[in-house]
């Protein structure tokens, strides 16, 4: 028999309180309890990249993630990224660019592309590139991903000129 | 199944100690990947996440290396303090799979799953690592080459638990070379070669060649390394290629191992030795 827990989660800087049983995972959690279907399960197995979030900042796999215990750490899915007003940049340049097809992809592409570039706002083609090589994309070919993420490093940092 | 979050190794070891079929849990990059596709079914996850001092790398006056067990790749491959032979260890970290892993796994995780294609455990045995392990009866600790003892097995007793890595200085002006070989990147190796070669004057005068994924655990061969210093590059590749006992599985036959093998390693030695390591 499993424990049931209750515990705490930051998500997209809300607190919600999950009660779950204790080995369920954070993309589970994140899908099936608090309805951010974003993040996608595409292989349970850390190897595809769609049910990436972000952890302080960080991308990690959620599937891989045990909810339990992420208690005290800043969860952020792509629900977190917009605003009702207006995609974020990241989100907009990867519509402008042609950079999502069927979209199973995109939450964790975008997440990614938003960590690095919020950790490297200089980051070029190669840091992208190695950035987002635990992504995988079964439609674009990637090149317009990078297009995409390109683009928006060059937004963010016009915005900041 | 129960959670526990441990403030130190000891109470971790005597949780495991306690249970059977509990396990403890790092960055979970392969223990919740086996709970997803039902491998194993924990009765209980030790979190060592708690446990102060796990995650940190420092440098000992000595010019030793000790890295924590509960150390992401990711800090271990950003670690700048690394001398001569120790680099070895943080070019491995840094061919781990991809960012987001890297991000997640941990130093302790990796070598205790003992795959022989893993990327840690070749360097680390080219570095001559020791591992410090915390166990319910005390500590000891063990050299790498004793630490993987078989396929996906480890010297670890019931309920032991490394606490952390230490990389002795070695020679400080080695040169390393960590070569991966895998069908795509950021996969796990198809094979691996590691070097570590220092020289004086213009002459190699210290080798230690780590081969992983091509045997049950990865392997050194310490006559191999004698007939290299010695001028003999072509006898040391037939020696190590001898040790080897590769098994065939969804990366590569054991005969396409066999025949690559050799070349890996001619191309690591000379690699290394065009780097510095000495003719
Ligand atoms: C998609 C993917 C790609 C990967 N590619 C590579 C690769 O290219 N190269 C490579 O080397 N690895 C690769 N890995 C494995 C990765 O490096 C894992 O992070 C690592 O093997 C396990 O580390 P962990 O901290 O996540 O361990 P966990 O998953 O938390 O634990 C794994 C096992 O180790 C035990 N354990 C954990 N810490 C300790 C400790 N301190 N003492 C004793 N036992 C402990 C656990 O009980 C468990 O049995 C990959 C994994 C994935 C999911
Ligand atoms: S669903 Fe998590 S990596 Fe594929
Ligand atoms: S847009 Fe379809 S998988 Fe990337």
């Amino acid at each position: 028999m499993s424990d049931t827990l209750t515990y705490d989660l930051n998500v997209n800087g809300e607190i919600e309180t999950i009660t779950a049983p204790a080995e369920e995972t954070l993309l589970t959690v994140l899908r099936e309890r608090l309805h951010l279907t974003g993040a996608k399960r595409g292989c349970d197995q850390g190897v595809c990249g769609t049910c990436t979030v972000l952890i302080d900042g960080e991308p990690v796999r959620g599937c891989l993630t045990i909810a339990a215990l992420c208690e005290g750490v800043e969860i952020t899915t792509i629900e977190g990224l917009a605003t009702p007003e207006a995609l974020d940049i990241v989100q907009q340049s990867f519509v402008d660019t042609g950079g999502i097809q069927c979209g199973f992809c995109s939450s964790g592409m975008i997440l990614t592309v938003s960590s690095i570039l919020k950790s490297n706002p200089e980051a070029g083609e190669a840091e992208i590139r190695e950035g987002i090589s635990g992504n995988i994309c079964r439609c674009t070919g990637y090149e317009k991903i990078i297009d995409a993420a390109v683009l928006a490093a060059q937004q963010i940092n016009g915005a900041a000129r | 199944m129960k959670i526990h979050k441990p403030a130190t190794l000891q109470e971790a070891a005597g949780l495991l100690a306690a249970d059977d079929s509990a396990q403890c849990i790092a960055g979970g990059a392969t223990l919740v990947a086996m709970m997803n596709s039902g491998v194993v079914e924990p009765s209980a996850l030790i979190s060592l996440a708690n446990i102060s001092g796990l995650n940190e790398v420092t440098k000992a006056s000595d010019g030793s290396v000790i890295i924590g067990a509960a150390t992401k790749h990711k800090t271990v491959a950003a670690f700048d303090s690394f001398s001569g032979a120790q680099n070895i260890v943080g070019i491995a970290a840094g061919k781990i799979a991809h960012p987001p892993i890297r991000n997640m796994g941990t130093i302790g995780g990796s070598v205790a799953v003992g795959d022989p294609a893993a990327d840690y455990p070749t360097a680390l045995l080219a570095a001559e690592a020791t591992f410090e392990i915390v166990g319910p009866a005390g500590s000891r600790s063990i050299p790498a080459d004793e630490f993987f003892d078989g396929f996906l097995s480890t010297a670890l007793a019931e309920a032991e638990l490394v606490q952390s890595i230490q990389l002795p200085a070695g020679p400080e002006n080695a040169v390393a070379v960590y070569d991966k070989i895998a069908k795509i990147d950021g996969d796990i190796a198809i094979m691996s070669v590691a070097v570590v070669m220092a020289s004086s004057g213009d002459r190699c005068d210290y080798l230690r060649v780590a081969v992983g994924g091509c045997g049950p655990t990865p392997y050194r061969v310490a006559e191999a390394e004698v007939k290299f210093i010695n001028g003999d590059l072509d006898v040391a590749i037939e020696l190590l290629v001898a040790a080897s006992d590769p098994m065939s599985d969804v990366r590569g036959s054991a005969d396409y191992r066999r025949k690559v093998l050799p070349r890996v390693l001619r191309r690591a030695l000379i690699t290394a030795q065009q780097m510095g390591g000495g003719e």
